[in-house]
């Protein structure tokens, strides 16, 4: 087997870097070859890409609120505040 | 209250306008939407949860009292969180705490993936020796929600600047650029600390599908 150019533990270093279009086009390429050969580096990925996919505004659902009193504080404030 | 009034209302201009107006469920949806983050970030610059409700409390008033200078050059919520981070470095110096960013150059490299899992000699040497395993994500709700709080806590548990670095990007959705200048980073520095807290909660998740295969 022809050994690609890209390791896989160089392929993992960059992967950020080359998600966020910040390699030449040398070394993308490089990249994107060995991804189109090593399924493990594409699992790699879809991983990676699922993690981003259940980061994803991951935090909307947190009901963390002010305590009732720092609220209420707020509240006074703004119509207070939005009244003048 | 509820944080979708702010979906009705729609767009930015449209909050805002609301706010300046005076609408106080306006207001009250905000601090719906962004109190959890907010109080998430603040954790990353100051010692207590105490302080970081204090923190969040200041950035409250600043939105109130700054809201009509507000200009839409920036997003809403970047112009938010900015008013938090100024106001959670002014806290964290009192505190005489290191600054989250302030000590990135002397940090010491890490291993994206932990080196074990390749192949350490001879002509596959850089190979993976353990790949990542072939589970994907589970579609059922109710599992996509278990492993969405799981990388929710791998996130908390990451150090201060690479956790702030990972909410804005991933979790809130801001561009590097907005990332960069919120936080007053380089972008290599931002590409750094966001790949770190990547390919954490990434492993944090491929164990999490492992057990779970495991089981099932």
């Amino acid at each position: 087997m022809l050994q690609p150019e890209v390791r896989c533990v160089e392929f993992v270093d960059e992967v950020t870097v080359w998600m966020e279009g910040g390699l030449t086009d040398d070394q993308r390429l490089l990249l994107e070859e060995h991804l189109s050969i090593c399924p493990h580096c594409t699992r790699y990925l879809d991983q990676l890409r699922a993690t981003l996919a259940l980061l994803h505004d991951a935090d909307k659902g947190l009901s963390e609120s002010p305590s009732p009193s720092a609220r209420d504080e707020l509240m006074a404030v703004f119509r207070e505040t939005r009244r003048d | 209250m509820s944080a979708s009034y702010l979906d009705e209302l729609g767009d930015d201009d449209a909050i805002v306008a609301r706010l300046r107006d005076g609408d106080d469920k306006a207001f009250a949806a905000l601090i719906d939407r962004y109190h959890a983050t907010m109080l998430r970030l603040a954790r990353g610059y100051v010692a207590t949860k105490e302080a970081a409700e204090d923190v969040v409390q200041e950035t409250w008033l600043g939105v109130i009292r700054g809201i009509d200078g507000f200009e839409s050059r920036a997003s809403l919520k970047t112009w938010i969180f900015r008013i938090l981070v100024n106001r959670a470095t002014t806290r964290g110096e009192r505190e005489s705490r290191t600054r989250p960013f302030s000590s990135l150059a002397a940090e010491v490299d890490e291993p994206t993936v932990d080196p074990n899992r390749f192949i350490d000699s001879g002509r596959w040497q850089g190979f993976w020796s353990v790949p990542p395993t072939r589970h994907v994500i589970p579609e059922q709700h109710v599992l996509a929600s278990e492993a969405s709080d799981r990388v929710l806590r791998a996130v908390d548990a990451l150090p201060p600047n690479q956790q702030v670095v990972i909410t804005l990007r991933d979790i809130q959705g801001l561009s590097a650029a907005d990332v960069c200048d919120l936080l007053s980073i380089s972008e290599a520095n931002q590409r750094v600390l966001l790949h770190r807290a990547r390919s954490k909660v990434r492993a944090v998740l491929e164990v999490y599908l492992d057990d779970r295969a495991v089981k099932s």
